[in-house]
């Protein structure tokens, strides 16, 4: 055996223009913790919204001069092997992906602010470390607490996820997958009212979120013995290289790698969080992660199928088809016994996953288009809809229950009506922008996916006729029944979420009306690098 | 075998071995006279009762001191193979390693404007 | 290839792995499951050390048995030291079915990674790499040198990760504080200005035989000052006694009698 001549220590080749926008967002996180170490509190809410939003808007103009730095970053090519060693890959899905996320970030932060009137944002507790119904609680509000640090834990939350789409090792998708998750499961905990349901729900999916993490990173063991690399580039040649014998590693450790992405995107069996934590979670919360997780997740596990286990996908391709088929049924057929408006779009959220999922199992680049197009449509919707959750009120607390929605056309026809159309957003009505990505999506499956991809649009249309019927159920309950009690009463909004539900609602029409323009982007974005 | 390590198990039969010795010898020759008080379990200067209070919780507060505990240990998990190979790393390293430090002690200026490191 | 002392290593601290191991698994007491835990992440650190993974030896015994196992014992002092798992299902026939799952789970992978052939020369190759790789730029060196080179940017975003579990613990954990604290100098100012307990509040009870802060002094005619005491020992119910301290000289003659029977 010849002794390896010490290599020197080579630096990381770094492009700082590609990674401008997560050094914006990870920057304003660590300037909003500042804040709350040093600001006093009555400033707190007002400058870490500033903070917030003003740094996502920056990062999406950083996003726009990173498009002329696309490549790989943060690395190097190793000289012996001239094995390509970069943790970042800065290209298409992974720039339309922090795009997206940043401008639905922005939405998200902006209905998370909203005080009505008090002194910090509504949904949040005043103190989180007090039991709830305890007294220190009240005093806690009396005093004037506020939980302003969810802004700086948002940020973080959109820079994991940012990052998510864009890591070009497993290692890197690893810790990208925690900083992300880390945020959520605290976010998840903090409501304002009905705190036990909320804590629950904060530990169902941190528990639960754990699990998922390690089964993700024991696959990452198994994929890194078997290919002697966790790099995305190296995973993939592996497959041709590598002796037959290892190949139980390359399944296991695809198939774990997977559970651990799948969970987050709510795809069935590893779905039993997510009604519960988006109904316990605070509603602004809910909408954020409806959005903005789902595009991370499946930005990841587009990187994942398309650019790591691309040449070994008939070993976990069937595996993943099942999953497609049983998040559209379960999603679906559950959605309709649902009587709470959040679990209810808890299910639909669930069913979406499938659809999506459909779109990534097309292998092609169309498949990567549709996605992209279908998690920006589905995100711009769900955002708003979670908004217009947070306005419907009785005694305080948000009128979650679908008899308290009854005959609220009658009373606010302009929430209810802004509901309805985003309920035909899901529902996949032409003129919505859920109409032209459950298409693309079913397109792409048609043309390049073969008979399974035939068979799996002929379920996603039943499925979507199944979901139809529940989105039709909720608009008659609202338009076509009289209220059971009219106490229950919609809040007016601050200008932020005013914005925030209307260029939720505008896009959502919008990419109905004129989807070419975005399908256009996410065509020419649909381009990995290796 | 790993030989750089036997000294560091010398040391801890060393170590055993001392606290044994000490146990051992005071058995032996200390005198023996005892009383209630002497035979019944120290607890801080209260009464020693059978059932731990409060079901033997602990406040919370003990958590957050585990967690920056925690926070910094695992800072110094990147400072030592730091330290190890500064010479070779250079000042691209040297500059990284601050502006970690510098990023986890943002959290520490945090805790520490808040409170979290008061007692109570 | 494994040399004498390796073997002998690990035929000592392998049982000592699994008896860890099974302990965690059927200790009665969460304390000791605990500990047997600890007992097993110090033996596989010296594994790692064996195997030459110095880094990887050093690291599970600072941050494992140091610091996650500290985490582990206080949030099970948190839940309770004699708190028990509440046996319940809530969904009917639970455990038989999550015993289903595992044992299917487990089986799939344990016949999957079962099938795995290693070729003993490719095996052979990286040991022989890894002792070269050891031997010429050292282990933690070569540690290092990924850690600042190849994987910086991995390095640089743990630290969000490590400032997320800071924000969570403080968000979760700690209460911040309604009205200020008032210092000893606002305590004596008030004292003084309300005329109360102008020199402190008496000290608790000593005693020749006792002299814990549970027990209060004794005013002059015999009756326990109430203030001597710890307010919290009182809310809890922990006061002791005086009966026994007045009378003094009895009290010392029953000790030094039961001194001498033992």
């Amino acid at each position: 055996m010849t002794a390896v001549a010490p290599a020197a220590f080579q630096q990381a080749n770094i492009d700082y223009l590609a990674v401008l926008p997560l050094l914006i967002v990870f920057g304003a996180a660590l300037v909003g913790v500042l804040v709350e170490a040093f600001v006093p509190r009555e400033r707190r809410h007002t400058i870490q919204l500033t903070i917030s939003v003003a740094s996502l808007v920056l990062a999406f103009v950083a996003i726009l001069f990173a498009t002329k730095h696309q490549g790989l970053t943060f690395g190097y090519t190793d000289g012996a092997t001239s094995r390509r060693l970069f943790a970042l890959a800065i290209d298409g899905p992974a720039l339309f992906m922090q795009g997206a996320l940043v401008l639905m970030g922005v939405l998200g932060i902006l209905i998370m602010a909203e005080r009505f009137g008090g002194v910090g944002s509504d949904a949040f507790t005043a103190s989180g470390a007090s039991t709830p119904g305890s007294p220190i609680e009240a005093a806690s509000a009396r005093a004037g607490l506020i939980t302003s640090e969810v802004f700086p834990l948002t940020l973080f939350a959109i820079g994991g996820m940012m990052l998510f789409p864009t890591v070009n090792d497993l290692i890197g998708m690893f810790i990208a997958l925690e900083v992300l998750s880390l945020p959520l499961y605290i976010l998840s905990g903090l409501a304002r009212r009905r705190r036990l349901l909320s804590q629950e729900a904060s530990l169902k999916y941190f528990l639960l979120g754990a699990f998922s993490s390690a089964f993700f990173l024991f696959g990452t063991a198994l994929l890194y013995g078997y290919a002697g690399s966790v790099y995305f580039g190296d995973l993939s040649k592996a497959v041709s290289d590598t002796s037959l014998g290892l190949n139980g590693l390359l399944v296991a450790g695809a198939f774990l790698v997977f559970v651990g992405l799948l969970f987050k995107v709510g795809a069935v069996p590893f779905h039993a969080w997510t009604p519960d934590v988006y109904q316990g979670a605070p509603t602004p919360v809910t909408g954020f992660m409806a959005a903005c997780t789902k595009a991370a997740a499946f930005g990841a596990i587009l990187r994942l199928a398309y650019v790591g286990l691309d040449t070994a996908s008939w070993q976990w391709q069937n595996a993943v088809i099942i999953v497609a088929v049983l998040t559209m049924i379960v999603g679906a057929v559950l959605s309709v016994t649902q009587t709470d408006m959040k679990r209810l779009l808890a299910y639909s959220s669930i069913a979406h996953a499938g659809f999506v999922l459909v779109g990534v199992l097309a292998f092609d680049q169309r498949g990567v288009s549709s996605v992209l197009f279908y998690v920006v449509a589905y995100g711009f919707s769900i955002i708003a809809a979670f908004g217009l959750v947070t306005l419907v009120r009785q005694d305080g607390g948000e009128a979650t229950h679908l008899s308290q929605w009854a005959g609220l056309g009658k009373s606010h026809p302009v929430i209810a009506g802004t509901m309805a159309f985003l309920m035909l957003a899901f529902a996949g009505i032409p003129l919505t922008s859920g109409f032209v990505a459950k298409f693309a999506v079913f397109a792409a499956a048609i043309g390049t996916g073969g008979a399974t991809g035939t068979v799996l649009v002929v379920i996603g249309a039943v499925c979507s006729a199944i979901t139809v019927f529940v989105y039709a159920r909720v608009i008659v309950l609202m338009f076509f029944s009289e209220p059971a009690d009219d106490t229950v009463e919609v809040l007016v909004p601050s200008v932020g979420t005013t914005f925030a539900i209307a260029i939720g609602t505008l896009i959502t029409f919008a990419l109905g009306v004129v989807p070419s323009s975005l399908l256009d982007l996410a065509d020419r974005a649909s381009q990995f690098v290796r | 075998m790993s030989a750089p390590y036997v000294p560091v198990l010398f040391m801890l039969a060393l170590g055993f071995g001392f606290a044994a010795l000490s146990v051992f010898t005071s058995l032996v020759v200390g005198p023996k006279r005892y009383n209630r008080a002497k035979l019944e379990a120290y607890e801080c200067g209260i009464q020693p009762t059978p059932q731990a209070a409060g079901g033997g919780r602990v406040p919370i507060k003990y958590y957050l001191t585990a967690m920056l505990f925690i926070v910094f240990d695992i800072e110094s998990v990147f400072l030592y193979p730091f330290a190890v190979a500064f010479n070779k790393l250079g000042l691209f390293a040297l500059v990284e390693m601050v502006l970690f430090i510098l990023t986890v002690f943002v959290a520490y200026a945090y805790v520490w404007r808040r409170g979290g490191l008061d007692w109570d | 290839m494994t040399s004498t002392a390796e073997a002998v290593a690990f035929w000592i601290l392998g049982p000592l792995a699994v008896l860890g191991a099974l302990g965690l698994i059927f200790a009665r007491k969460a304390v000791h499951a605990a500990l047997g835990m600890a007992l097993t992440m110090v033996t596989l650190g010296v594994f790692y050390l064996i195997e030459k993974a110095d880094f990887l030896g050093v690291i599970q015994i600072f941050v494992y048995t140091g610091a996650v196992m500290m985490i582990f014992l206080f949030v099970i002092m948190l839940v309770g030291v004699d708190s028990s798992d509440s046996l319940l299902e809530t969904i009917k026939g639970q455990r038989w079915w999550s015993f289903i799952f595992v044992i299917g789970l487990a089986g799939l992978l344990i016949f999957t990674l079962g099938q795995v052939t290693f070729d003993a020369k490719t095996v052979q190759a990286g040991m022989d790499r890894l002792v070269a790789n050891n031997n010429a730029t050292g282990n933690v060196t070569g540690i290092a040198e990924k850690i600042f080179g190849q994987y910086v940017w991995a390095f640089e975003v743990t630290s969000a990760l490590l400032i997320t579990a800071a924000l969570g613990a403080m968000v979760l954990a700690h209460r911040e504080r309604i009205v200020p604290k008032r210092t000893q100098a606002e305590w004596a100012a008030r004292r003084v200005k309300e005329n109360q307990d102008v020199a402190g509040l008496p000290a608790p009870g000593v005693y020749a035989r006792h002299n814990a802060v549970d027990t209060p002094a004794l005013l002059p005619d015999g009756r326990p000052a109430a203030k001597s005491v710890s307010r919290v020992l009182v809310a809890r119910d922990q006061v002791a006694r005086t009966d026994g301290y007045r009378d003094v000289e009895r009290y010392i003659e029953r000790e030094i009698e039961e001194g001498r029977q033992k």
